[in-house]
């Protein structure tokens, strides 16, 4: 039985706040990844589920225990560091005996189970190498060993594949999957890498100043973001400031810097009245482009069948960046910078000085108020 | 083509021998830095140790401190066969054991607490430390007198004991500190992290990695009151062999015997610094407690 409840966590250090009221349940078995910004204090969260930091306020129960004032060698939690602060006077074999050493098993058993373990993370060929002489990935891979050695009821992972080139990060990122399903675990994994949280993560919690904004599975916080800095974080995005023009119960148009009204399908009478100051977010996947612009066709809106409007604007290419994979183009479209997308296996090749049309659906548009809250319609 | 293979591989090996030449000035370039040091080493220890050595094996004379050109093991089997001088030797290395184990051990505590601190504290422990060597190792030992003569401790054995011990630690702090400073505290966490309790997350993990400076710490307070001097001459009756090396060579004018019981004292020496080297690098590594 493992399952993490925090309730009202807080940790003060003299004035300033690292971590401000975060409350989640954590599931049995379930791999939570804390996402966040650095100094958004997803790590210290992990650090006071560790044990490694006193909570100034609130409760942590791992099970059905209440751990808060337990220290770090009482917990049956276990950490994989940012770092993987290997003991460098110990061989590889004695750094991943090393927690069973402590639970007091003895020498012929903690070396066969640590053994057992290498094998695991295909490091068995490394049992007597000196850490510190290990590459990156060889030296997480250790650590990993190291901390599911002890059968932790909890495995807490702070970053610890953010020192990895990409490659093997990706890599890692699968093995690491794998593992869970296999041990049944529950992992809490801190990143501020969104791709990561996305493959790894059955449900994300993302934190941002100290405080937990949003927690949901990863297409659930995509899709319906709680404000505007997940939308921005979680992705690339075209921010567009705009004013509500006319609201009414199908539609809601706002006038922005782009030179034309962008409509969004609204399904109920609109929150927001005449002159509400707006963003808008249009993220690239949704904009598709057409280098061949036929003049006049700016200004239709056709309304789909299902109640939603196209939208569509002229714009110049400004330039074109290769992204490998994408090539984003930079489009000026009236006073407005807009970056969209496309896959560089496209053959119609676009250029500076291009004129292209941009298209989307109004209902693939999410709208936030000016302090940040999502707006529905 | 077959110009530009000649060219690639004459380029090669001409790098090759640059490389070469570059290992050998890098390695001179050393040896020249250490020039001065090997000087200064060979005119005050090594030429002063074979005159010491060139005394210790001549005979004695009634008229002069030793008799110049003779050779003799004389000197030796006085050295060796005196119950008196063995008593002096026991005593010195009672006293440097005791003072030894003393200043690693409070010196390694004296050193986490340095490291584990920080502003103001820090500044203080680590001023606190440096605060003794501006007095004069006399004037501190002599303060000893009235603190210890109170509680009885003067003379005798434990009042020698904790002056040599006040000498000692600064360096003994030092040189554990120096060494602990660049230990991360991030595998101090990992340990407790996997189930370490406080103390045995120092142990098994600060300890090792600090063992460098722990065995420098213990040779020099091992080497310094071994030969202690001023410490058991100010504040007890015991003799140790330093003093009684001057006693010889000063009250009784036996150079030979003198230089004797030194050599003897630095063959002993070498010896256990042989040991407290084999011993304390064992637990470098992991280890089992008993």
């Amino acid at each position: 039985m493992s399952e993490i409840t925090l309730q009202g966590l807080e940790k003060r250090y003299g004035e300033t706040t690292a971590v401000e009221e975060v409350s989640i349940d954590i599931d049995d078995g379930e791999l939570l990844c804390l996402l966040g910004p650095s100094g958004s204090g997803k790590s210290t969260t992990l650090r006071m589920l560790a044990g490694l930091e006193t909570p100034t306020e609130g409760e942590i129960r791992i099970g059905n225990t209440d751990v808060t004032d337990q220290p770090a060698y009482e917990r049956n939690t276990s950490t994989v560091f940012q770092d993987w602060a290997l003991f460098p006077h110990k061989t590889v074999l004695e750094n991943v005996a090393f927690g069973l050493k402590m639970r007091g098993v003895s020498t012929d058993e903690r070396h066969e189970r640590a053994r057992a373990m290498l094998e695991r993370v295909q490091m068995a060929s490394h049992e007597e190498d000196d850490p510190t002489n290990l590459s990156g990935g060889q030296k997480q891979r250790v650590a990993l060993a190291r901390s599911l050695a002890v059968n932790p009821d909890v495995l807490l992972l702070d970053e610890p594949l953010s020192n990895l080139d990409k490659r093997l990060r990706e890599d890692m990122q699968i093995e690491l999957r794998e593992i869970h399903e296999d041990l049944e675990e529950t992992f809490v994994h801190v990143t501020h890498d969104q791709d990561e949280a996305f493959t790894l993560a059955d449900r994300i919690g993302i934190m941002n100043e100290g405080e937990l904004i949003q927690v949901g599975e990863p297409d659930e916080v995509y899709e319906n973001p709680k404000n505007r800095f997940i939308e921005g974080f979680l992705g690339d995005t075209n921010f567009i400031d705009g004013e509500v023009a006319r609201a009414s119960e199908d539609a809601v148009h706002v006038e922005t810097g782009l030179g034309s009204e962008i409509v969004l399908p609204a399904e109920r009478e609109p929150a927001v009245t005449e002159g509400t100051e707006l963003t808008l977010s249009l993220r690239p996947e949704t904009l598709s482009i057409d280098g061949s612009t036929t003049s006049g066709s700016e200004h239709e809106r056709p309304m789909m069948a299902d109640g939603s409007a196209m939208n569509a604007v002229v714009g110049t290419v400004e330039n074109v960046l290769y992204r490998g994979s994408t090539v984003r183009c930079s489009v000026s479209v009236g006073g407005e910078s807009v970056f969209v997308e496309r896959s560089a296996g496209n053959t119609e090749t676009l250029t500076a000085g291009d004129e292209i049309r941009i298209e989307w659906n109004g209902a693939d548009v999410l709208a936030f108020h000016a302090d940040g809250e999502r707006v529905t319609f | 083509m077959a110009l530009l293979t000649n060219t690639a591989s004459l380029s090669g090996s001409l790098g090759s021998i640059r490389e070469s030449l570059l290992d050998q000035s890098s390695s001179n370039r050393a040896l020249l830095l250490m020039a001065p040091l090997i000087a200064f080493e060979l005119l005050i220890f090594v030429i002063p140790f074979f005159i010491l050595l060139r005394i210790s094996v001549a005979g004695s004379s009634t008229d002069h401190v030793f008799a110049e050109g003779t050779w003799s093991l004389e000197a030796y089997r006085e050295v060796l066969t005196s119950d008196l001088l063995w008593s002096i030797i026991g005593y010195s290395f009672q006293l440097g054991a005791i003072v030894t184990v003393l200043a690693v051990v409070i010196g390694l505590f004296y050193a986490y607490a340095i490291w584990r601190s920080t502003g103001l504290l820090k500044s203080l422990l680590l001023f606190s430390v440096v605060l003794p060597l501006l007095t004069t190792l006399v004037i501190r030992t002599y303060a000893f007198d009235p603190l210890l003569v109170p509680a009885g401790l003067v003379p005798g054995t434990v009042g020698v004991v904790v002056a040599q011990l006040y000498i000692v630690l600064p360096y003994a702090v030092l040189a554990i500190y120096s060494v602990m400073a660049t230990t991360d505290w991030d595998v101090v966490e990992a340990a407790r992290d996997l189930g370490a309790s406080r103390p045995r997350s120092v142990l098994e993990v600060v300890v090792p990695q600090v063992m460098p400076g722990i065995i420098v710490a213990a040779v020099v307070s091992f080497a310094w009151s071994v030969g202690a001097y001023a410490a058991p001459e100010l504040l007890s009756n015991d003799i140790t062999f330093a003093m009684h090396v001057e006693g010889l060579m000063l009250s009784d004018m036996r150079y030979p015997e003198a230089a004797a019981l030194a050599v003897v004292m630095l063959g002993l020496m070498g010896v256990c610094i042989a040991g407290i080297f084999t011993v304390l690098n064992r637990f470098g590594g992991d280890f089992e407690l008993a």
